[in-house]
């Protein structure tokens, strides 16, 4: 049998991805084009230097002053600007006396998308979480682009866990809720508001012949958006687990995957399909319903993928890992559209979905640039009516990227009103056939 | 094998085209060439066969020696010879591949400069191996493993007991060992070694087959103590890289010249041929030259000669693994799959 993979989807949609990696450099890779381009490395940031080796990013793909955050192996986290890298402010999580982060590296961070709006001022919540489980939550303001940020009363801290290592740190959609689970840690939601644990996960029952698996969670993502009671994770024992937080404490379904861990987990928008890489290089569709297989993603992948993620808009995900390329699958036919040779082992991935394939990522930065030129000429004075002065301008580039999203969405939803046509024919006809049968 | 079956089409067309450049039959006169598998005589198609072949040899020799004159006159004449033909293999027709590291990289040099093997190849740390077994271990496996201590300076033996290989990792780790060679054994023949950097180095997984021992190699030399020299061949790609710096770890990085010993890895379509040798130059007297001096002293002549040391095997990566030897959580940064196998012409090292 011939073992030659057909590429039937040539080209890749336009797609923006950031890909961080051991060295501690930013790579975007861009497929331009209206319809079907090559995806190409188009800039690298930052200085290679293996002791900033990114652990962590999370990004705010706002379509107006979108913020990506980085944290690095010596405790750093950046606050970025993904479209053209200007740093609006570093700081280290371990303080300024900078203790050795030697066991205690960074494990999860989360950059927050809802904005006070009461504030005048740009600032952005972090939230990090250590191996140790020391988790915080920190508000930081920034007045412009300079480094002068300050930080909004001290941070709110806690440990989420009391031994073991922490190695996942998730926030839910609606940002109210955060998940954190690790090795010898069982996952636990907590409420971030008020800082209290509110669940915790049992571990599952001995098998048959009475062994019992060590908790090790890897990995983690919340099924919905505006849910945070179901949640899929990963473990080390090549298991993926589906617990509903109000139904029971023990996983509701559970499945293998494999021999190896599973390091990578992500939810599609449709809210049953899950995503899963592990760490000898499988990548995976589930239906976490039944727990069946989809249908795997064949792309001679041959190292571990250390992060799985979907495309909002598209029909598309993109894995990257340890074999130093960043693939891109179609989701429909589970083929390879194209895989990218980023040459350093890669350890994150994120899409900037105000990417749209025209030259409006440049006219974004352009734009930006200008509004900070804006700003440094009217000085402090006039800081409250920031906001306001920024206001229009985005609209305008804002716009078109709008009408693209629209077209995007309106061709899903064409797709939905089309599947819940046929679906109600079937139900129509399973009817008749009852009413054949009595 | 669809593969084949593609690339025998290729190759085919590539011979119609030699067909079509010679002076060939046309189809009309093909068809009525009788080929002596349609004879069914035994005797007579032996025969044809026989025929045939010998006119086909007779040939070839022909143009092997208008080629090699037509070489000559050019050198007389004191022009360019025609450009010998350099004939197709399958590494020289390899798929071309964009992981192969390229000298003006910056970032593979960086790369480099973090990665585990930097400190011994750095002459910061003397490297020091320990070799251990699998757990049931004869006749073949010592003799190889007393044939590896010979290779590898600075190497120690342990038996293996029944301990855990995650267990003698740790003692390792403890006991400042800069890797740790695990030879595994079936049905008592070596089959496989398991490399593992040290402390926080990766894991190799390597087939090992056609080992032939010291002993069974024709005028072997016994190696002596120096250092011996390192020559690493065709480890061109990322992966093939971070392999070769593994082999180059293993070995202390100041050679002793005054062994003349020589250690070869040879990458040869992804299999790593592993040799051991003792080179001399030999001072012999130019039989030519002496016969013309006129001076009466001999001229000299060097001619360096070869011996083999033994052991000799070849390797096959089968996985290698980030961290040390940790099978069920372990991540790997390359694994083998059916689906890579598309071609025999793709080769990842």
């Amino acid at each position: 049998m011939p073992r030659v993979i057909s590429n039937e989807t040539l080209g890749c949609p336009p797609i923006r991805a950031l890909t961080f990696d051991s060295l501690g450099l930013i790579k975007v890779t861009e497929a331009r084009g209206k319809e079907r381009g090559t995806p190409t490395v188009v800039n690298t940031w930052g200085e290679m230097n293996a002791s900033r080796s990114v652990l962590a990013a999370s990004m705010d793909d706002r379509l107006t002053n979108p913020l990506l955050a980085v944290a690095r192996k010596d405790g750093n986290v950046e606050v970025l600007n993904p479209c053209n890298n200007d740093l609006h402010f570093a700081y280290s999580v371990f303080g300024d006396d900078g203790s050795s982060p030697e066991d205690n590296e960074i494990s999860g961070l989360h950059l927050f998308r809802k904005q006070k709006e009461d504030q005048t001022e740009r600032s952005c919540t972090l939230l990090t979480c250590t191996r140790k489980g020391d988790v915080s939550l920190r508000t930081v303001q920034f007045p412009d682009a300079r480094a002068d940020s300050k930080d909004d009363a001290a941070p709110k801290t806690w440990k989420a866990c009391g031994s073991g290592e922490l190695l996942v740190g998730k926030v839910d959609g609606t940002e109210n809720f955060g998940l954190f689970g690790g090795k010898r840690v069982e996952v636990n939601i907590w409420d971030l508001e008020q800082c209290t644990k509110i669940w915790s996960a049992k571990s599952p029952p001995k098998d048959n012949l009475g062994i019992f698996t060590p908790t090790w969670f890897t990995c983690a993502a919340f099924m919905s958006n505006d849910d945070h009671r179901k949640f899929v994770t990963g473990t080390k024992s090549h298991q993926v687990r589906l617990y509903d937080v109000s139904a029971q404490r023990r996983p509701v379904l559970s499945f293998d995957f494999h021999e190896t861990a599973i390091t990578a987990i992500t939810e599609d928008p449709d809210g049953h399909t899950v995503y899963v890489g592990n760490a000898s290089a499988d990548l995976a569709a589930f239906d976490i319903r039944t727990g069946k297989l989809l249908g795997s993603f064949l792309g001679k992948c041959s190292g571990s993928i250390r992060s799985v993620v979907r495309h909002p808009h598209h029909q598309v995900i993109a894995s990257c890992g340890l074999d130093r390329y960043l693939r891109i699958y179609d989701v429909k036919t589970r083929q390879l559209i194209s895989a990218v040779f980023l040459k350093q082992h890669l350890t994150g991935l994120v899409f900037d979905s105000g990417f749209s394939g025209e030259e409006i990522a440049v006219a974004n930065t352009e734009v930006d640039a200008e509004t900070e030129e804006t700003m440094k000429q009217e000085g402090d004075e006039e800081e409250n009516e920031d906001e306001t002065e920024e206001a229009p301008v985005k609209k305008k580039k804002s716009k078109k990227e709008k009408r693209n999203r629209e077209k995007v969405s309106e061709g899903e939803e064409v797709d939905e009103v089309r599947s819940k046509k046929t679906r109600d024919h079937k139900k129509k006809t399973k009817k008749v056939k009852h009413t054949q049968q009595d | 094998m669809g593969f084949k079956r593609r690339k025998g089409d290729g190759d085919g067309e590539e011979m119609e085209a030699e067909d079509n450049r010679r002076p060939s039959f046309n189809t009309a006169e093909r068809r009525n060439v009788i080929l002596p598998s349609m004879i069914k005589n035994k005797d007579k198609r032996a025969k044809v066969y026989a025929k045939q072949k010998h006119e086909k040899k007779v040939e070839k020799q022909k143009k092997i020696k208008a080629r090699d004159a037509a070489e000559k006159q050019a050198l007389e004449l004191g022009e360019e010879p025609p450009q010998k033909m350099v004939p197709k293999t399958i590494e020289n027709t390899r798929e071309a591949d964009e992981t192969v590291c390229r000298p003006d990289d910056e970032e593979l040099f960086a790369d480099i400069d973090a990665d585990e093997f930097n400190p011994v190849l750095r002459r910061e740390v003397t490297p020091k191996v320990l070799i251990t077994t699998c757990r049931f271990n004869s006749t073949r496996g010592p003799a190889f493993i007393s044939e590896l201590q010979s290779v590898i300076p600075n190497s120690d033996y342990r038996k293996r007991g029944t301990y855990d290989l995650k267990k003698i990792v740790e003692y390792a780790k403890k006991k400042d060992y800069t890797s740790l060679i695990v030879v595994h054994t079936n049905r008592r023949e070596p089959d496989a070694l398991l490399i593992i950097g040290l402390p926080n180095g990766p894991t190799a997984h390597f087939k090992l087959s056609n080992l032939v021992l010291r002993k069974d190699i024709k005028n072997h030399g016994n190696p002596t103590s120096h250092e011996p020299e390192l020559i690493l061949n065709n480890f061109t790609t990322r992966l093939g890289n971070r392999v070769g710096r593994f082999f180059q770890s293993l070995f202390p990085q100041e050679p002793n010249f005054r062994g003349r010993r020589v250690v070869t890895f040879h990458n040869q379509r992804d299999f790593i041929l592993f040799r051991h040798h003792r080179y001399i130059f030999d001072v012999k007297e130019d039989k030519q030259s002496g016969a013309k001096g006129k001076d009466g002293v001999a001229k000299e002549r060097v001619k360096p000669r070869l011996q083999e040391c033994g052991p000799k095997f070849t390797l096959k990566l089968v996985t290698l693994q980030h961290g040390t030897f940790d099978t069920k959580g372990g991540e790997f940064e390359w694994v083998h799959k059916p689906e890579m196998d598309t071609s025999r012409r793709r080769f990842f090292l």
